[in-house]
């Protein structure tokens, strides 16, 4: 029996095979910069990690028997950076066969084996927020992950305990599909009514589950189950928090007036390249805004754009963050952090908190990460040079005390998964168009489908 | 190779035969020679009654579609026809735990108005589980009689369809009139796929996952108040009559089991997503690649049946240039691909039980893929149990036939050497007492092609296909490297060219494949066709989609330089 043991054992680790629990490690980090974003710059510091969590940050620490120890003199250490939109690691990105699917989940289409995910990691990012797709007015939820790359089990990467959150889509987009097809909605005006009138269906389907709950009687008939119904209520209830891809400044205020009606409360706009006209109104209402550095012009709605809106937010009170939505830019959101701080002038501080602690807060995991403060989770990013340097170089990348990268020890092929009929030219070309996802399978084409009537 | 293409020619004659000389009983048989009760006694045979169970010099009776005896003392019956087993081997007939083995795609709907809206109609989106395989069966297709071909004797089939196609029935792969003379049991499971509607809701898989979600606890809810409403319907309102949602009372009750269609990692942890939200007996169809969750698998008892289509062994360039790194990942693919073959002796080493399902598998190739699993280190106990009494357990059909034993249905393999053999050739195949022969050629020299009628292929010829996709043109270029024959389809459509396999030209009809990559998953497409002096006339078919489409070339003059 022993035997069979050992060689069920033996066999376990030919395959790679490790068990399906998140790991949590400790290490000691010693004697670096450490930018804890919340608490000042701390020159000369110790951060000592145990069971996947900050436990002291101090001088002079020991490490306890059996830790490791990791040499950070002249070395900058900060918080594992969140980007707050990203489509990487995911199968799937848009169910965009109709206007409005909040029952649709992005936590069904992780693909925990996308080597995007190493690439995260090895420019410093610990969390992302894979969103549904902008085709439609209200899209999908959003599922809230930490960089646990290695496992091939997509629950080992969820962030547990992150609060719910969907994707809501405004302009430009959601009208392209109505347009095309000839059915609401072809405006701006269309899909401020989509949402309206969504959200007060919702309420009718909420009366009528209230009032068949309120009866006790089984031999009521139930009304129809509905999960759209049911996500939207919950969005009415607070519990899901709304992300709203937007450009323009008249329809983030509008929505504003939505929510205000519908008594919303939890509202982040994506891209916003138009937030800093409206950035008064976004502080009165707490709307955040996620948006990028300098990127715009791709569509006529994204002309009236500046490199200055993050600092403006910033400095009208706007809780802001800089996100990617590519798997490129993910690589360098440090550098895209410090392009804030080169036309705005942000401190060092604010400029690092877009891509750390606001967009925590933004996700409602600012409990957790987003921060070196003790009791935290140890998601760490250390770097070669200050991380707003265009010289800086990250060189190690830390998810729960657990070293995920280290870029002295980088082995050049990290797919998890190989296809054994794959083509080994398909891997080397990195193709820059696959890199913008947002509209991924908004056409819904298959293999099959190519050989059907139509 | 070789020998599997001509035992395909050989079957269709024999099929041919059949299908020709008979109609109101389509085992009758001409020759006089078998008996109206269906009794034959194979004498002298190993017989291998169920996995590590082995009879040598044994002799089995098979009357009325029933086994009779087994054993080293067992008194033929006189009406019986007497098959001499000596040299041949005997296995249970196998048993294919998912496939689409008798049915037809249905045609495709037109695609109606209006599809952007949450709820297309049901037939469009695949949302039809009320239907039923057996609607979609033709006696006589092809698929029941080239998987028979390789042993297997009976096969859960499952609808064509998208998201939820239908409910699956354990058939026997037996020539009948009549669809309902093959149930062994019928609607048996309940069938569904990560398969979305062509530009409507539900798309993809999250469209899917959703609406499964929402049928589920709907179907929960409305059989709930059914119950309430049959024990004392005075003065209530009448239950929902929604025949989706009455087909999922089944398996809300826990009375029919789930077959996912889930093919890779990530659908298979999908499938088992759902199962643990909405608590159902889940059964894994298909799966190509398991070995990274054993783990899962074991923790969650689902049951599982392992896609019997092998990927192709990568081939290495052998362009002396290439870059270490080239090599390096051409390693690394080859030690995927290894895995892949070796994850069957890892599932059998950690104790779980598997079956095997042929849905994607292409029959040819079935015998082939057994011996390299086998290879690469699956006993063949375990593969045979694989086959046989797994597969049985796996369906609930073990007591009436996974085995060779008194009183179970004569299904049975007979081959000439070890079925895993590399060399042995399934000779005989019995199901439900009727008897299949194959002919079997001797092996030739010089590969696959006739010598005689190398010259008539060999060369460059200009094709037209015309596929769905539209017109597609370019060159079937065969050429000779020693003692082989290669192939090489060229497209004008700029796509890359493509190395033939499995080419063979015998007695003027000539077959080969080759696969290519369509947007991920691997697309092989078979052609096989005749030519009659510088004319090719023939047919493309891809089996994963159960479509073929015709293809003519003509043979180029001879190049002058």
């Amino acid at each position: 029996m022993k035997r069979k043991i050992l060689s069920i054992f033996i066999l376990l680790v030919a395959f790679g095979i490790t068990t399906a629990t998140a790991q949590t490690g400790d290490v000691l980090i010693k004697n670096g910069t450490v930018i804890t974003i919340t608490d000042g710059t701390l020159e000369n510091t110790d951060v000592l990690v145990r069971d996947g969590k900050i436990s002291r940050i101090g001088k002079n620490l020991n490490a306890p028997r059996g830790v490791e120890e990791i040499d950070a003199t002249g070395k900058f250490v900060m918080p594992g950076i969140i980007d707050a939109h990203s489509h990487i690691a995911g199968t799937s990105i848009n169910e965009g066969t109709s206007q409005v699917t909040a029952e649709v989940s992005m936590e069904d289409v992780v693909d925990p084996m996308d080597v995007s995910i190493y690439r995260a990691l090895a420019g410093g990012v610990t969390s992302i927020h894979l969103m549904h797709g902008s085709a439609n007015v209200i899209g999908g939820q959003n599922e809230t992950l930490k960089l646990r790359y290695g496992s091939t089990n997509p629950d080992d990467l969820r962030f547990e305990g992150a609060p719910r959150t969907i994707k809501f889509a405004l302009g430009e987009n959601p009208t392209r599909g109505g347009r095309a097809r000839g059915i609401q909605p072809q405006s701006r005006m269309g899909v401020e009514a989509m949402i309206r009138n969504s959200l007060n269906d919702a309420l009718m389907y909420k009366k009528a589950w209230d009032e068949y709950r309120s009866q006790r009687n089984d031999r009521k008939t139930p009304p129809e189950y509905d999960l759209r119904m049911e996500t939207l209520v919950d969005i009415l209830e607070g519990e899901i928090l709304v992300h709203c891809h937007s450009y323009r400044a008249d329809e983030i205020y509008m929505l504003m007036k939505v929510f205000n009606d519908f008594g919303i409360e939890k509202l982040t706009f994506q891209h916003a390249n138009e937030a800093y006209k409206v950035a008064p109104e976004l502080a009165e209402f707490g709307a955040y805004a996620s948006i990028f550095s300098d990127w715009w012009a791709y569509k006529l709605e994204v002309y009236y754009s500046t490199a200055y809106n993050a600092a403006i937010l910033t400095k009208n009170g706007v809780n802001t963050s800089i996100n990617s939505d590519s798997g490129e830019l993910i690589r360098h959101l440090y550098h895209e952090a410090a392009k804030s701080q080169k036309y705005g002038q942000l401190s060092d501080n604010d400029a690092l908190a877009l891509i750390t602690i606001n967009p925590a807060i933004q996700l409602g995991i600012d409990d957790r990460v987003g921060s070196i403060e003790e009791g935290k989770d140890a998601d760490l990013a250390i770097y070669e040079g200050h991380p707003l340097s265009v010289y800086t170089v990250p060189l190690m990348t830390f998810v729960d005390g657990v070293k995920y990268f280290d870029r002295a020890t980088d082995a050049k092929d990290q797919r998890l998964y190989i296809d054994p009929e794959s083509n080994i030219q398909d891997i080397q070309i990195l193709d820059a168009h696959d890199h913008h996802l947002c509209m991924k399978d908004a056409e819904v084409m298959d293999f099959n489908s190519l050989f059907n009537n139509k | 190779m070789k020998l599997q293409r001509e035992l395909v020619f050989g079957l269709s004659l024999v099929l041919l035969l059949i299908s020709g000389s008979t109609s109101a009983s389509a085992q009758s048989d001409p020759t006089g020679e078998s008996s109206p009760t269906r009794t034959y006694a194979i004498t002298n045979a190993t017989i291998v009654q169920s996995p590590g169970e082995v009879i040598e010099g044994g002799s089995i009776v098979f009357k009325n579609g029933m086994i009779l005896g087994v054993g080293t003392n067992v008194s033929i019956p006189g009406d019986a026809q007497v098959i001499d087993g000596t040299d041949l081997f005997v296995y249970p007939g196998f048993i294919d735990g998912m496939s689409y083995t008798g049915a037809k795609r249905p045609e495709q709907m037109e695609r109606p108005d209006n599809l952007f809206t949450p709820n297309p109609p049901n037939d469009y989106a695949g949302i039809t589980p009320e239907r039923t395989v057996i609607e979609q069966i033709e006696v006589g297709d092809n698929s029941i009689s080239n998987l028979r071909k390789v042993g297997f004797t009976v096969s859960h089939s499952v609808p064509y369809g998208r998201m939820l196609p239908g409910s699956g029935s354990i058939l026997l792969l037996s020539d009948a009139d009549h669809a309902d003379q093959m149930i062994l049991m019928s609607n048996v499971s309940m069938y569904t796929q990560f398969s979305g509607a062509p530009g409507a809701y539900p798309g993809n898989t999250l469209g899917i996952m959703a609406k499964w979600r929402n049928l589920y606890i709907n179907a929960r809810n409305q059989n709930q108040y059914a119950q309430v409403y049959s024990k004392n319907p005075t003065g209530l309102e009448r239950p929902t009559q929604d025949r989706v949602l009455q087909a999922f009372y089944p398996v809300v009750e826990k009375e029919k089991p789930v077959f996912y269609n889930a093919n890779s990692l990530l659908e298979a942890q999908r499938a088992l997503r759902l199962m643990n939200e909405l608590d159902f007996e889940l059964v894994l169809g298909n799966l190509e690649d398991g070995w990274h969750m054993v783990d899962l698998l074991k923790e969650s008892n689902a049951k599982v049946f392992m896609s019997l289509d092998l990927p192709d062994e990568p081939k290495d360039s052998d362009d002396e240039d290439k870059t270490d790194e080239v090599a390096e990942l051409e390693k690394l693919r080859m030690e995927s691909y290894k895995n892949h073959l070796a994850q069957f002796g890892l599932f059998d080493s950690l104790g779980i039980t598997f079956g095997f399902s042929t849905i994607d598998a292409s029959a040819s190739k079935i015998k082939s893929n057994l011996t390299m699993i086998v290879e690469a280190g699956l006993s063949e106990d375990a593969a045979l149990a694989a086959l046989t009494t797994n597969a049985a357990k796996l369906l609930g059909i073990e007591t009436i036939t996974g085995s060779l034993e008194s009183g179970k249905i004569a299904n049975a393999v007979i081959s000439t050497g070890p079925y895993f053999e590399k060399d042995s050739n399934v000779k005989m195949v019995f199901v439900d007492g009727h008897k299949y022969d194959f002919e079997i050629k001797e092996k030739g020299a010089g590969g696959s092609v006739d010598a005689a009628s190398e010259s008539t292929l060999l060369g460059s010829w200009s094709y037209v296909s015309t596929s769905p996709q539209g017109e597609l043109t370019g060159k079937m270029i065969f050429e000779k490297e020693g003692d082989e024959i290669t192939g090489l389809m060229t497209s004008d459509g700029g796509n890359p060219d493509q190395a033939l396999s499995n080419i063979s030209f015998v007695n003027g009809t000539l077959s080969f494949d080759y696969s290519f990559d369509g947007g991920g998953q691997s697309i092989e497409i078979v052609i096989v066709g005749d030519i009659t002096g510088t004319d090719f006339d023939g047919e493309a078919s891809v089996a994963q989609f159960n479509i073929s489409f015709p293809i003519t070339a003509t043979k180029d003059a001879p190049n002058n330089n």
